[in-house]
C-alpha cells in the first residue's frame, strides 16, 4: 500500500489535492453551518414529486424505479377515499385451498411481549391447519417501520406490526390492505372494540390498521417510598397539582432524595409523554385535528398552553421534585433511576413495561424491592383527571399477495383480535385489550379484579372522552417529528428556555412535514 | 510474537531489581485497564439473574444458566455458525479472487494494465457506508435477503488482497515464469505450482484480515436480514440487546460467547494474527 | 507498475478470466453504488425509495453547507483527535512495555492483544455496561464515584461534555489491542544491532527511543494511524450502542455516519440527502487519506 503511494504521481498531485482541500475549507468556513440539511438543493418544498421518473433514470438505475408502485393506487390520507379504490381483501379464499398458506408477520415485540406474541402464534398455528404462521421479530417498532419501507415488495412479509406513528407512512406505501376491506368482506363484527384504539388508526371513514396491541403511559411507584413519606399508596396523584404536592412531600419528608424520573426519549418522555399531556390539556398536537380532517402541515407546540404544561416540568426539575435521566437511548432509564442507590420515587412507562417490570422484580434482580412494591397510577396530566391516546400498535395486512395468503393473514389478525387471545395477551404483557368483551373473560378478568395495577391503563383509556383530539396525530415524519420535539425537552430539562425553544423545534418540526409532504406527493 | 530469549548482554539485558518492579507493576496496571471491562462482564454473565446487581465486582455466586439461555433462546449458536459460514465464505473468494487478479497483474502483460490496476486500488478508497443503500437494493433485487449469498456479497472481493498478493509474485524473478513456461506449465499451473507456494505466509495474513473483518461487520447483516436466524453475531447482540430487555445476564452472557471465537483464534494463531494485521504494514 | 511493457498476445484473454471475478464483484459492489450514490445525491426520493426527481446539483454543497453537517463533520473530527493520537501513543507505550524480555512476557502480551477478539458491538456492550449511572459498575465504586461524581450524576454517556471521550475511550479500547499488535512487529522488525551500536556510543533510553525506535517505526505507524483515521470516520456501532447519537440537545455524539445511518436520523428514509451526505464522507475521507500519505510521506522513515 505504502510503496504504491510513493509513486511520482502522488508528488504531482499535491497542488490539486491542497487546492481542493482549501477549497473545501473555504466553503465550509464562508457559510459554516448555514440552512438545514433538509433545505438542500433547488427548492424541495415548494416542487411537487414527478409520477414519472423515466427523465431521471441515473446511470444504472436499470428498472427498479418502474418496478415499484405496487398493486394498489396510492391514498391521500385524510381526504375521503372509498374502500372500493383500495386492495381488496378477499377473505372468502381461505375456504378454497387445498394446501395450508404460509404468512409472514413480522413485529416489533421485546423480552416478555415477544414470548407473549410466540405463544399466541403457536396456539394459532396448532388450533388449525390451513394457515401457518411465522413470525420475524425485527427488534422494535422502528426497525419494523424502516425494513418495511426498504424492502421491495417481494421481500416484504404478508402482515406486519406497525406502531400509531406509522399510521401515516403505511397509508402513503400504497402496499396495504386496508382493515376495512377485509372487515366489509367478512362481515368481521367490531362492535366491542373500543372506539377510540378503533378511530386511533382510521381517516375518513377507513379503518387502516386493525388495532392488536394497546397502550398508555401510566406512573410506576415505589410504594415504600410512599408510605415513608406518609402518604396512602392507594391514592395517587391524579392531575399535575397533585404529583407536585405529592412530590414536595416525599422530598421535604426525606423518603427519598428526588420524586420523579423523567427522560426526554422519542417513544418516552420526550415525545409520547407530551402527546399525552398536549391532548388531556385539550390542545392538539399539530394542526387539522392533529392532522385527521387534513394532512397536518404545523405542529402547534408553540401554543400558550403546551408552554405552559412543559414549563411546569421543567418548574418540577428545577425546583429538585424531578430528576432528568437523558435521552433513554436504552429504553429503560428512567426504571433504572428508581432502582440506584439515589432512587426516584416514581417514574412514567408504557403500560406494556408492566409485564417487564413483573418479570425481573419476580425474579428477585433488585435488592430490596419486589413486585408488591410497585405501584401503578394513571398518568396526571394538566388537566383535571387522566385521559390517554392510545399507543401500541396495529396490524396490516400486505397486498399484492395470493388471496389466499391475504386471506390467511386476516384470519390471524381475527384470532388475535379475539376476546380469548386479547385477554391472555393483556394478562401478561400490560397491554390494555383492544375490545371490551376482552376485558370480561379470565384471565384479565380475574387480574383486573385482583390487582388494580393492571386495569390503570384500560380505565385511563376508557375514561378519555371522544374527543377528535384524543386520537395519536397523523403525520408522516412522526419518527423525527417525534425526535425534534425529544430534542426540545432535552433542552428545556437542561435550563433553556421553554418557549424559544419550543418555538424553534416547531420550526424543524414544519420543515420535516414540509419535505415529506414534497417527497411523497401529499 | 514471543520473542525467543536473547542474549543477556548488553542493552537486552532483562531488568532486575527496581526496574524490574516498576516493569511488573507497569505490565500488572495495564492488564487491569485491559481485562476490567471483560472482568466485570464475565462476573456479571455468571451470577444467576437474580444477583447480577448485587456487588457486581464480587464472584459470590455461579451458574452456566445465562450462557444455556443465550445460547438457546438468544440464538447465539445460531448467530455464531451464521457468522462463521459468512467469514469463511467471503475469506475462501477473497483469496481465490485475489489470487487470480494479483497473478494477472504481476505476470500478464496486457492492453490496459496501469488504468485496470488503478481502478482496483481506487476500489480501496471507497467507505462501505457510501454502498449500502444500493447494495441493500441490489441484494434485495437477487431475492438474497435472508440468505448467506446476501450476507457476504459485496465482500467476496476485495482490492487489498489483489495488491498484496501482487506485491509478492511481483518479487519473484522474471525468469522463474519463463522457465516454468518452458516446462510447458500453463498459467493456473504456474500459480498452482510456484506462485501459491511461494505466497503462502502472506495468504496466511489475508485470511486471517478478511475473516476478522467479515466477522466484525456491523451494518450491513442488519440491512440483510429480517429473521431472527439469519443475523450475525454483531447483528445479533445489537438485536439480543433490546429483544433481552428484561434478561440483562443474557445479553452480557451473549457478549462473552460472541468474543470467545475470537478470542481462541488469538491464543492458536497469534503469530498468523500478527501477520494479518500488519499485512498492510509490511512493505513489499 | 513495472514500466512499459508489451502487450503479449494471448495474455489479454486469460486476463479477463482472470481479473473477471474481481472486476465483476468489484463493479457490482462497489463501483456501480458509488456512481448510483454520486447519482442519488442529486435526486429527493419517497420514503420507499422507489420514485425519485431531481432537485438540483446544488443539493450537495447545500449538504456540505448545512448545520447538520458541518456539526457531524465537527463531532467526527473531535473523535478522530480524541482517538488516534491515543491510540498510537498507547500502542507504542504497550508494545515498549511487553518488548523487553521479563518472565511471563507471553502471557502479558496476550492480555494486551486480547482485545482484537472484542468486536465493535462487543466492546460497546461491555463499555455500556460499566457506565450506566444508576446500575452500572462504575458507579457502584464508592470511592470512584465520590472521586468523579460526574459517573452517577448525570453518568458519563449522559454529560455532554464527557459523552464523547467516554465512546472514544471505548473505541481505544476496543483496538488497542490491534495497535499493540501491529507496533510490537514493528519494533521486532528493528535491527537489534543499532540499538547495541548506540548503546556503545553512550545514548541512553530516551535517546535510543527517539533516535532508532520510533524512526524506524514510522512506517508502522503510519499503517496504524490510517486504519486507526478511517475507523474513527465510520464508527457507528459504539454510537449506535452507547449513546443514539446523544446526549441531546447538543447530539455531541453525532458523527457523519451515524447522521446518515442512525436511529432517528432526520435523513432517515430519505434516500437522497442519505446518498449525498454519503458521497460527502467519502469526499472527507478521501481529502483525508491522501493528506495523510502527502504530508507524512516525507518524514517516515522507509527501512529498505
Amino acid at each position: 500500500m505504502i510503496a504504491a503511494r510513493r509513486s511520482p504521481t502522488a508528488r504531482r498531485t499535491r497542488p490539486i489535492i491542497v487546492t481542493s482541500v482549501v477549497a473545501a475549507a473555504g466553503l465550509l468556513a464562508g457559510c459554516s453551518g448555514s440552512g438545514s440539511l433538509l433545505d438542500a438543493g433547488n427548492d424541495p418544498t415548494t416542487s411537487t414529486v414527478a409520477t414519472t421518473t423515466s427523465d431521471d433514470q441515473g446511470p444504472g438505475s436499470g428498472g427498479d424505479s418502474s418496478t415499484t408502485d405496487s398493486s394498489t393506487t396510492r391514498a391521500p390520507t385524510t381526504s375521503a377515499v372509498a374502500v372500493s379504490d383500495l386492495a381488496p381483501c378477499p377473505t372468502a379464499a381461505l375456504d378454497a385451498i387445498t394446501d395450508p398458506v404460509e404468512v409472514r408477520f413480522w413485529h416489533g415485540m421485546n423480552g416478555v411481549n415477544e414470548t407473549a406474541i410466540d405463544a399466541l402464534v403457536d396456539e394459532y398455528n396448532a388450533g388449525q391447519d390451513r394457515v401457518r404462521v411465522v413470525a420475524d421479530n425485527q427488534g422494535g417498532y422502528e426497525a419494523v417501520i424502516d425494513k418495511f419501507l426498504q424492502s421491495s415488495d417481494g421481500s416484504r412479509p404478508d402482515l406486519v406490526q406497525i406502531p400509531e406513528y406509522g399510521t401515516q407512512v403505511m397509508i402513503d406505501t400504497g402496499a396495504i390492505v386496508p382493515a376495512q376491506a377485509c372487515i366489509e368482506s367478512s362481515g368481521y363484527d367490531t362492535s366491542s372494540f373500543l372506539d377510540i384504539a378503533l378511530r386511533n388508526y382510521a381517516t375518513a371513514g377507513v379503518q387502516w390498521g386493525l388495532p392488536f396491541n394497546l397502550s398508555d403511559p401510566v406512573l410506576y411507584v415505589n410504594t415504600k417510598i410512599l408510605e415513608a413519606a406518609g402518604l396512602d399508596p392507594t391514592t395517587l396523584p391524579a392531575n399535575f397539582d397533585e404529583l407536585r404536592a405529592t412530590c414536595e412531600q416525599i422530598v421535604a419528608s426525606g423518603a427519598a432524595p428526588t420524586c420523579l424520573s423523567l427522560d426526554s426519549g422519542s417513544d418516552s418522555g420526550g415525545g409520547w409523554f407530551v402527546e399525552q399531556w398536549i391532548a388531556n390539556a385539550g390542545l392538539a398536537y399539530a394542526d387539522h385535528d392533529n392532522g385527521r380532517t387534513a394532512p397536518a402541515e404545523h405542529v402547534l407546540w408553540d401554543e400558550p398552553g403546551v408552554v405552559e404544561l412543559v414549563s411546569f416540568l421543567a418548574g418540577m426539575i428545577d425546583d429538585g421534585l424531578a430528576v432528568y435521566v437523558g435521552d433513554n437511548s436504552s429504553g429503560q432509564e428512567q426504571f433504572l433511576r428508581m432502582v440506584s442507590d439515589q432512587p426516584a420515587a416514581m417514574t412514567i412507562g408504557t403500560s406494556a413495561a408492566l409485564g417487564q417490570v413483573i418479570d425481573v422484580l419476580g425474579g428477585g434482580t433488585i435488592p430490596g424491592l419486589t413486585v408488591d412494591d410497585i405501584g401503578i397510577g394513571p398518568l396526571p396530566g394538566p388537566g383535571p383527571t387522566p385521559t390517554a391516546v392510545p399507543g401500541g400498535a396495529a396490524l396490516y395486512a400486505v397486498a399484492g399477495r395470493d388471496d389466499a395468503v391475504v386471506a390467511g393473514a386476516w384470519d390471524f389478525m381475527r384470532f388475535l383480535t379475539s376476546p380469548q387471545a386479547q385477554s391472555t395477551w393483556a394478562q401478561t404483557t400490560g397491554y390494555i385489550p383492544v375490545r371490551s368483551d376482552a376485558a370480561e373473560l379470565d384471565p384479565i378478568a380475574s387480574a383486573y379484579r385482583d390487582d388494580p395495577r393492571y386495569r390503570v391503563a384500560f380505565d385511563q383509556l376508557v375514561a378519555t372522552a371522544d374527543a377528535p383530539l384524543a386520537v395519536a396525530p397523523l403525520l408522516g415524519p412522526m419518527v423525527q417529528v417525534r425526535a425534534a420535539l425529544a430534542t426540545a425537552m432535552a433542552e428545556i430539562y437542561g435550563g433553556g428556555d421553554v418557549t424559544a425553544t419550543l418555538a424553534d423545534a416547531a420550526a424543524r418540526a414544519d420543515a420535516l412535514i414540509a419535505d415529506y409532504a414534497a417527497r411523497n406527493g401529499g | 510474537m514471543a520473542s525467543e530469549r536473547v542474549e543477556a548482554t548488553g542493552i537486552d539485558r532483562p531488568p532486575r531489581g527496581f526496574r524490574l518492579v516498576a516493569r511488573y507493576a507497569l505490565l500488572g496496571a495495564v492488564t487491569f485497564v485491559v481485562l476490567f471491562p471483560i472482568y466485570t462482564m464475565v462476573i456479571a454473565s455468571l451470577k444467576p439473574g437474580n444477583r447480577v446487581l448485587v456487588r457486581p465486582l464480587v464472584p459470590d455466586s455461579f451458574t452456566l444458566d445465562a450462557f444455556r439461555a443465550a445460547w438457546t433462546d438468544g440464538h447465539l449458536g445460531r448467530f455464531l455458525l451464521n457468522s462463521a459460514i459468512v467469514a469463511v465464505a467471503v475469506t475462501l473468494f477473497q483469496l481465490v479472487t485475489s489470487l487470480l487478479s494479483a497473478y494477472a497483474f504481476a505476470f500478464l502483460r496486457f492492453r490496459g494494465k496501469r488504468l485496470v490496476f488503478a481502478v482496483f486500488l481506487a476500489t480501496l478508497l471507497v467507505p462501505v457506508e457510501v454502498t449500502l443503500v444500493v447494495n441493500r437494493r441490489t441484494v434485495d433485487q437477487l431475492g438474497w435477503i435472508n440468505t448467506y449469498q446476501g450476507l457476504a456479497a459485496p465482500f467476496l472481493a476485495t482490492a487489498f488482497g489483489t495488491f498484496l498478493l501482487r506485491q509478492v509474485f511481483l518479487q519473484l524473478p522474471k525468469d522463474l515464469r519463463d522457465a516454468a513456461r518452458m516446462d510447458g506449465l500453463g498459467h493456473l499451473g504456474f500459480l498452482r505450482e510456484v506462485a501459491v507456494p511461494l505466497a503462502r505466509p502472506t495468504m496466511a495474513a489475508l485470511v486471517l484480515f478478511s475473516f476478522l473483518s467479515s466477522w466484525n461487520q456491523y451494518l450491513w447483516p442488519n440491512l440483510v436480514t429480517t429473521e431472527t436466524d439469519m443475523n450475525t453475531v454483531q447483528s445479533g447482540l445489537r438485536m439480543l440487546r433490546v429483544a433481552a430487555i428484561n434478561r440483562p445476564n443474557l445479553v452480557w452472557a451473549g457478549t462473552i460467547i460472541a468474543a470467545l471465537p475470537i478470542f481462541v483464534v488469538l491464543l492458536v494463531f497469534q503469530k498468523h494474527l500478527i501477520r494479518g494485521l500488519t499485512a498492510g504494514a509490511v512493505k513489499g | 507498475m513495472t514500466g512499459r511493457e508489451e502487450p503479449r498476445r494471448g495474455d489479454g484473454r486469460v486476463a479477463v478470466a482472470m481479473l473477471g471475478p474481481s472486476m465483476l464483484l468489484l463493479g457490482a459492489f462497489v463501483l456501480y453504488p458509488l456512481v448510483r450514490s454520486i447519482w442519488l445525491g442529486h435526486q429527493r426520493c419517497d420514503i420507499t425509495g422507489n420514485r425519485c426527481r431531481s432537485n438540483g446539483w446544488d443539493q450537495y454543497p447545500d449538504v456540505l453547507r448545512s448545520t447538520e453537517f458541518v456539526h457531524s463533520l465537527a463531532v467526527t473530527a473531535k473523535f478522530a483527535l480524541l482517538t488516534v493520537p491515543t491510540g498510537i501513543v498507547l500502542g507504542i507505550g504497550l508494545a515498549v512495555l511487553a518488548d523487553r524480555y521479563v518472565r511471563g512476557i507471553g502471557f502479558f502480551r496476550t492480555i494486551f492483544s486480547s482485545t482484537v477478539a472484542t468486536s465493535v458491538a462487543v466492546a460497546s456492550l461491555m463499555w455500556f455496561f460499566l457506565l450506566q449511572p444508576d446500575i452500572g459498575v462504575l458507579s457502584n465504586i464508592g470511592w470512584l464515584r465520590t472521586l468523579f461524581p460526574v459517573i452517577s450524576d448525570p453518568g458519563l454517556l449522559r454529560d455532554p461534555g464527557t459523552a464523547l471521550a467516554s465512546t472514544a475511550f471505548s473505541f481505544t479500547w476496543a483496538n488497542l489491542g490491534f495497535t499493540f499488535i501491529v507496533v510490537t512487529a514493528g519494533l521486532q522488525g528493528v535491527p537489534r544491532e543499532l540499538y547495541e551500536s548506540a548503546y556503545v556510543d553512550g545514548a541512553n533510553g530516551w535517546r535510543r527511543f527517539t533516535d532508532i525506535t520510533l524512526p524506524m517505526l514510522s512506517p508502522t505507524l503510519l499503517f496504524v494511524g490510517v486504519v486507526l483515521t478511517s475507523r474513527a470516520f465510520q464508527a457507528f456501532g459504539e454510537i449506535d450502542l452507547l449513546t443514539g447519537g446523544g446526549p441531546r440537545p447538543e447530539n455531541s455524539t453525532t458523527t457523519l455516519t451515524y447522521l446518515i445511518y442512525g436511529r432517528e436520523s432526520i435523513i432517515k428514509n430519505n434516500d437522497g440527502l442519505q446518498a449525498a451526505s454519503a458521497v460527502l464522507l467519502f469526499a472527507v475521507l478521501l481529502v483525508l487519506s491522501l493528506l495523510q500519505f502527502q504530508g507524512l510521506e516525507r518524514r517516515v522513515h522507509y527501512g529498505e
